[in-house]
């Protein structure tokens, strides 16, 4: 076997695997970052120019998973100095190391991005040599996208913890989203699975960049000239159900992420076990279906104007697998309900279960032109399976049956009946609220 | 009993639909250029409608003025949809705009209203989709090559989109059912009619290379323990896959 040194600060040698395969073993080294998203920047092409973003952002495919792909997710290197138990890179797995140079990450990009693969880029790595050098790797790659292609799609940056602050400000520079996962929601659990890292370590970036970010929006509020600073804000992840956490600590952490410091989103990702360290639980499946109602919970977070402490309590500190968590908070306040679609505010609405932002908006706006009965609430597009047990529409309740706590219940968690045929002569369905799984809004 | 025909698309539509109200008819149908006249049965007479650009301007500022941008857009895509009585179904929609004015924003409730709304809403949505699906591919020929065979006819809705984005090569973006294409020559992008592929594309090398690299991204992507076809299926449905290289089999 040869080897040579692609790079002379490259501190370990890459076996000659050729490109094809040194990016399928980065793939598999990135897959488990969940962050797809490429939304929340707008930036507009130049004329004769490569690449803009979209705010809304836009998924190219799905894989076989059902996970979508937008980014060019890849590690620059697979090499890690940590030994985090959960991670698929640690040193201690002996899985085969290679790396990618700075100029082939964007090569594959600029290929990659005009054949439509792609939205842009999202580059992380293992921490190689030291943490201001892995961080340096990571800039030059983004420095030579924007400066040298002239390259104007979406970037997103992971940051590495414990490198130099300075290196921090220039990153965001270039990125359109930094990132820095959290990965453990406790300290406790940080401290038996990464015991190279502390909470601090994490958090302390992270408050940086927070401060960057709003730095910077302020200074462009005053003028458009000013630099932008990772326009698309900061993102983070948690692994579930690798540690004992409850989904009351997890809520209640996302919660503090995003008021305090203004997180763009907080990813979930269901514990694959990558390892059999006898630390970690041994499951046979990941936990997809309390990834899928955390997010569901994050989502009424943001969106719907609940608070963590409405949704999970002492008590009651694990979302209920059967029903979603609107449907579970209103179930535990039935006399709040029914309300009156053509009265009730904006604010009412979001909280009845089956109606989403789109539909409380909508209700809203046509009701200044007359009552909504059944008929019109269909016709604007409201879903009344779940909803129809806690309104009244023009005075008459939808329900059937009276509101009480088992029978509804029962109704609720009753398997889906296949779809009258009639459906089926619709010509656009409308898209299922799939959105909520694979991040895109 | 009056049937316009009109040439053009949406803006020979819009002067049809202009010429109904200077006229003051109730139009009975409308027929898209390449429809066949039909047997004069019922003494119905065809009015022919010349496209003029300056008519569908008019018209759009009007309606605009009346209602609103965001309910002209609407109707723009609900055209795209190419459904059957789509026409008839707009001029109610434009009617009654210019009848309500600023009030028909509210009027979701509507029947027709809400049916150009649905009908909008999916173009557009499959309009977004087609951002992320396009497969452009580079050609021996020199410029990068797209098929695509969206429900809809959304080739004005992806080509500026496209222009902003790969602005420093010539493209084109192939819609194979309609047999029309965008193609761009680095200046501006230009609507084809009659566009058929004679021959297989020849690809470049490095078109070679990069499907590759990309299947076999795709392929690892997947977590095996998250392994889900049908979820996959959901968002992109196996009619969407026909041009799709991540699709294609592996060389």
């Amino acid at each position: 076997m040869t080897f040579y040194v692609p790079k002379q600060y490259y501190t370990f040698y890459m076996s000659n695997l050729d490109l094809k395969q040194r990016l399928e073993i980065l793939a598999d080294s990135a897959k488990y970052d969940v962050s797809c998203s490429s939304s929340g920047s707008n930036r507009k092409g130049v004329p004769g120019g490569v690449g803009n973003t979209a705010s809304s952002g836009i998924c190219h495919t799905w894989t076989a998973d059902g996970r979508c792909i937008s980014l060019l997710k890849i590690l620059l290197t697979n090499s890690c100095l940590y030994d985090c138990a959960y991670c698929v890179n640690r040193n201690s797995n002996p899985i085969q190391r290679t790396a990618l140079t700075p100029d082939e990450v964007v090569r594959l990009t600029m290929d990659f991005y005009r054949r439509n693969y792609i939205e842009g880029l999202f580059l992380s790595t293992g921490v190689f040599h030291s943490a201001d050098h892995t961080m340096e790797q990571l800039i030059l790659v983004a420095r030579k996208l924007r400066l040298e292609e002239r390259f104007n799609g979406y970037i997103h940056m992971k940051v590495v913890p414990g490198a130099d602050s300075q290196l921090i400000r220039q990153i965001g520079l270039y990125a359109d989203r930094v990132s820095i996962n959290i990965e453990l929601p406790s300290s406790r659990s940080l401290q038996l699975l990464a015991p190279d890292k502390t909470r601090q370590s994490l958090i302390a970036p992270m408050r940086q960049l927070s401060g960057l970010i709003e730095t910077s929006r302020q200074e462009r509020k005053q003028s458009r000239k000013a630099p932008q600073f990772a326009p698309a804000g900061q993102s983070t992840q948690l692994i579930i159900g690798a540690t004992p956490e409850s989904d009351l600590e997890i809520i209640r952490l996302s919660e503090v992420l995003y008021q305090r410091l203004a997180m763009k989103r907080v990813y979930y990702s269901a514990f694959v076990p990558v390892s059999s360290d006898n630390r970690l639980p041994a499951m046979a499946v990941p936990p997809l279906l309390r990834e899928h109602r955390l997010y569901q919970a994050d989502w009424l977070l943001r969106f719907y104007g609940f608070a963590a402490h409405e949704l999970l309590d002492q008590n009651n500190p694990n979302l209920d697998m059967r029903l979603d968590p609107k449907t579970g908070w209103a179930m535990r306040h039935l006399e709040l309900f029914p309300v009156e679609v053509n009265r009730a505010d904006y604010e009412v609405l979001l909280r009845v279960p089956g109606i989403g932002v789109r539909s409380a908006q909508r209700i809203v706006v046509a009701r200044r032109e007359g009552r909504l009965k059944e008929e019109e609430l269909k016709r604007l597009g409201v879903v009344l399976s779940r909803a129809r047990y806690f309104i009244t529409a023009d005075g008459r309740y939808l329900g059937g049956i009276k509101l009480d706590g088992p029978e509804l219940l029962t109704r609720l968690t009753a398997p889906k009946r296949r779809k009258a045929a009639l459906d089926q002569l619709e010509l656009f369905p409308p898209s299922a609220a799939v959105t909520a799984i694979t991040g895109e809004l | 009993m009056q049937r316009y025909r009109y040439q053009d698309g949406f803006e020979g539509f819009l002067c049809a639909v202009s010429l109904c109200l200077v006229d003051g008819a109730e139009p009975t149908g409308f027929l898209r250029g390449t429809v066949e006249t039909e047997p004069d049965l019922f003494g119905e007479t065809v009015i022919e409608i010349a496209t003029d650009r300056q008519t569908a301007l008019q018209f759009r500022e009007r309606f605009m003025k009346a209602v609103s941008q965001p309910a002209f857009a609407t109707a723009r895509y609900a055209f795209h949809s190419q459904r059957a009585d789509v026409e008839l179904l707009l001029w109610r929609y434009f009617t009654l705009g210019l009848k309500t004015g600023k009030r028909m924003g509210n009027m979701l409730a509507d029947r027709d209203v809400a049916t150009v709304d649905k009908l909008g809403r999916g173009v557009a949505h499959e309009a977004h989709k087609y951002k992320g699906f396009i497969r452009f591919r580079e050609l021996k020929q020199g410029f990068l090559y797209a098929c695509i065979e969206p429900q809809a006819d959304i080739l004005v809705f992806l080509a500026p989109h496209f222009v902003q984005r790969i602005g420093d090569r010539p493209w084109m973006i192939h819609d194979m059912q309609r047999a029309q294409a965008a193609i761009y020559d680095l200046k501006q992008w230009r609507l084809l009619q009659g566009v058929e592929s004679s021959s297989t594309p020849e690809y470049t090398q490095i078109e070679e290379e990069c499907t590759e690299l990309w299947q076999h991204y795709f392929k690892r992507m997947a977590i095996k323990e998250r392994y889900n076809p049908k979820l996959q299926q959901q968002h992109v449905p196996l009619r969407s896959r026909k041009y799709l290289v991540e699709f294609e089999p592996i060389k």
